[in-house]
């Protein structure tokens, strides 16, 4: 057919074209929605830090020494095989109140989906154990690792254990 | 058992005595509109446009910077164009009649072939990017990072399997191979691209950018894959089965025609609602214990004259060769009718029918689909008098429709059509619109030969018989 290849990228552009705006429009009320769950894996991506971590902690500087009283502290920024993760801790005294996720880049959407599973899970396991010393979750193994370690390195610089 | 000796005279005693005809009408062809094909296309581009969109829009810059990220982003790119192109390249073969009557099952064809190393090269490159972005980010070595995808990632084993059967009829498919491979061989191991599809499609929505945590994406794109199943199963076994029912085809009679050229004439019902242009072919599966499960197609030598239909073919293979011991009886199951070889497709006041050889078959039926009064120029090139099969009804339909026949006899050099013949044969070439049809390079001659002369393409058309 004559002009066959002028309807194709007619329809091209009109097809790129269409998504581009969709998916413009829609952008602005999905980010808002992840910030808005508060667990601080999902909206982390951006390496923002405020993660929808606990209100009281927010404005407190990292490193303080002083037991007692609400304290927040940033692990050092972990590679691990599929990505790079830190972890921000909160501590009330000596005691773990949250953890969150500031920071998660992965090169791929499997290992962010996969992660973002994990994140939640070990973070329970951070709460009930008190502690870095945590099993983990098989399957994940490398996020586990790199998850503890980050944590470890934050409750260091807030002298806890 | 006794066959019925079938007229396909083309004027009947009624015609000749000017009385009306006593035959029914048959349902006339419908006509195609062009409109739609160009719909479609531009449908295909919308879809390219979108996936290529989709893909962008799901990266994120972190994910790019990321170790690996750039390897990872062109692999899940050329992953969906690949896919998507798979994907028309079903669509184009999957006989949808509004667009195979504008195009011709010929062109679509020869768009699907022209397609057909993109998707498998786009996915090929898509598993080599994606191992190496993967591997990059985990920072292990390639190979280790193969056997994670393989053994770890949920439906990557069954879809590498489906790349590697697509990969394996993407060789044998190359011209040189399969030039030594039986056409049914090549075209049963073909059917597998079906199979390798359908394997690769769950790891694409599972681990896909573009699907994950996208349920709008992954149901458009399921939708859209679903659609083509559904058309490839309506058109290409529903449709055909349902017609076959209808007219339930048996073979009344087969007779000589000329050396080694046999018209086969089947008999079946509701003939007359069978909607076919002058011109176009049919696939035919004869239900002999031997060929049963292999469809050739043939063009209708005549238009259908209710009870009985025509076909006639030169044996030139072992099917068409076949043909010839056709038991009176045999089932037919036909596919079809098809082919944009018709009088709707032309666009000049009259028209130049030109055939080669046994390519007089489907000028023969086109030839009978012209009006009265058409005065259509006939030109019939064979290399010995007895080649000229069905030349006394050509002869008869020419001249009922006031028209001119010219018998091109001898080897190549002496009855040869080219520039400087053409134009004595036929002075008012201008006017008028070229059909041709013949061996591929015979149509490719007279195409060649029409466009210097100054014929634009859209008035040229042709029907290549692919041996």
């Amino acid at each position: 057919m004559k002009r066959a290849p002028w309807y194709l990228a007619v329809g091209a552009i009109a097809g790129f074209a269409g998504v581009l705006g969709l998916t413009g429009r829609t952008a602005a009320p999905a980010a808002s929605a992840s910030k808005g769950q508060g667990s601080g894996t999902q909206g982390g991506q951006q390496g923002t830090g405020s993660g929808g971590a606990a209100p009281a902690s927010t404005g407190q500087p990292a490193q303080a020494t002083a037991p007692g009283g609400v304290h927040t502290a940033s692990g050092a920024l972990e590679q691990y095989g599929y990505g790079e993760l830190s972890v921000k801790v909160t501590a009330n005294g000596n005691k773990i109140t949250n953890v969150t996720v500031p920071t998660l880049r992965t090169a791929e959407q499997y290992s962010q989906q996969l992660a973002s599973q994990v994140i939640p899970m070990l973070k329970s396991q951070v709460l009930a154990a008190d502690s870095a010393r945590i099993n983990g979750v098989s399957g994940a193994t490398y996020t586990s690792q790199a998850y503890a370690m980050s944590l470890q390195a934050a409750l260091d610089k807030l002298h806890i254990r | 058992m006794s066959a019925p000796t079938v007229s396909f005279e083309s004027t009947r005693p009624a015609d000749r005595r000017g009385k009306r005809r006593l035959v029914p009408a048959r349902q006339p062809a419908p006509q195609p509109r062009p409109v739609l094909a160009k719909a479609a296309l531009v449908l295909a581009g919308a879809g390219l446009g979108a996936v290529t969109a989709v893909t962008i829009t799901t990266e994120t810059a972190s994910q790019l910077h990321a170790a690996g990220g750039l390897a990872t982003f062109v692999g899940s790119l050329t992953g969906m164009v690949g896919t998507y192109l798979a994907l028309l390249m079903v669509l184009l073969v999957s006989r949808i009649p509004a667009i195979e009557r504008v195009l011709g099952q010929d062109g679509l064809l020869r768009w699907h072939r022209w397609l057909a190393p993109w998707p498998i090269s786009l996915l090929t490159a898509h598993a080599v990017f994606i191992t190496v972005g993967y591997a990059q980010a985990a920072r292990a070595g390639l190979w280790h990072q193969a056997g994670v995808l393989l053994g770890s990632y949920p439906d990557v084993l069954i879809a590498t399997i489906g790349l590697a059967i697509m990969c394996l009829i993407g060789v044998i498919s190359i011209r040189a191979i399969r030039s030594r491979l039986r056409r049914e061989a090549w075209w049963l191991v073909h059917l597998y691209m079906y199979l390798a599809l359908a394997l690769a499609f769950a790891h694409v929505i599972v681990l896909g950018p573009a699907f994950v945590g996208h349920p709008l994406t992954r149901l458009v794109w399921s939708v859209a894959w679903a659609g083509t199943a559904g058309l490839v199963i309506c058109y290409r076994f529903g449709l055909p089965v349902v017609r076959s029912l209808r007219h339930r085809l048996v073979v009344a009679e087969v007779r000589p025609e000329g050396p080694g050229v046999v018209s086969v004439i089947c008999s079946g019902r509701n003939l007359d609602k069978l909607a076919v242009a002058g011109g176009q072919f049919l696939s035919w599966r004869f239900l002999t214990r031997g060929s049963w499960w292999q469809a050739h197609p043939y063009s209708l030598s005549a238009l259908p004259q209710p009870p009985y239909l025509r076909l006639t073919v030169k044996a030139v293979g072992d099917h068409s060769a076949s043909l010839a011991h056709l038991r009176p009886g045999t089932k037919v199951m036909v596919e079809g009718p098809y082919g944009a070889f018709t009088r709707h497709a032309q666009v000049r006041p009259k028209a130049l029918l030109v055939a080669a050889g046994i390519g007089v078959t489907a000028l023969r039926s086109l030839l009978e689909d012209l009006p009265r009064n058409s005065a259509p120029v006939v030109l019939l090139r064979a290399s010995r008098p007895e080649d000229l099969v069905l030349g006394k009804e050509v002869t008869e339909l020419v001249r009922h429709r006031r028209g001119q026949l010219h018998e091109l006899v001898g080897s190549r050099e002496q009855a040869a059509v080219d520039e400087w013949s053409l134009p004595r044969l036929v002075p008012d070439l201008h006017r008028r619109d070229v059909f041709v049809c013949g061996p591929e390079g015979f149509v490719a001659s007279i195409v060649d030969v029409a466009r210097n002369l100054g014929v634009p393409d859209e008035a040229i058309h042709h029907e290549a018989f692919a041996l």
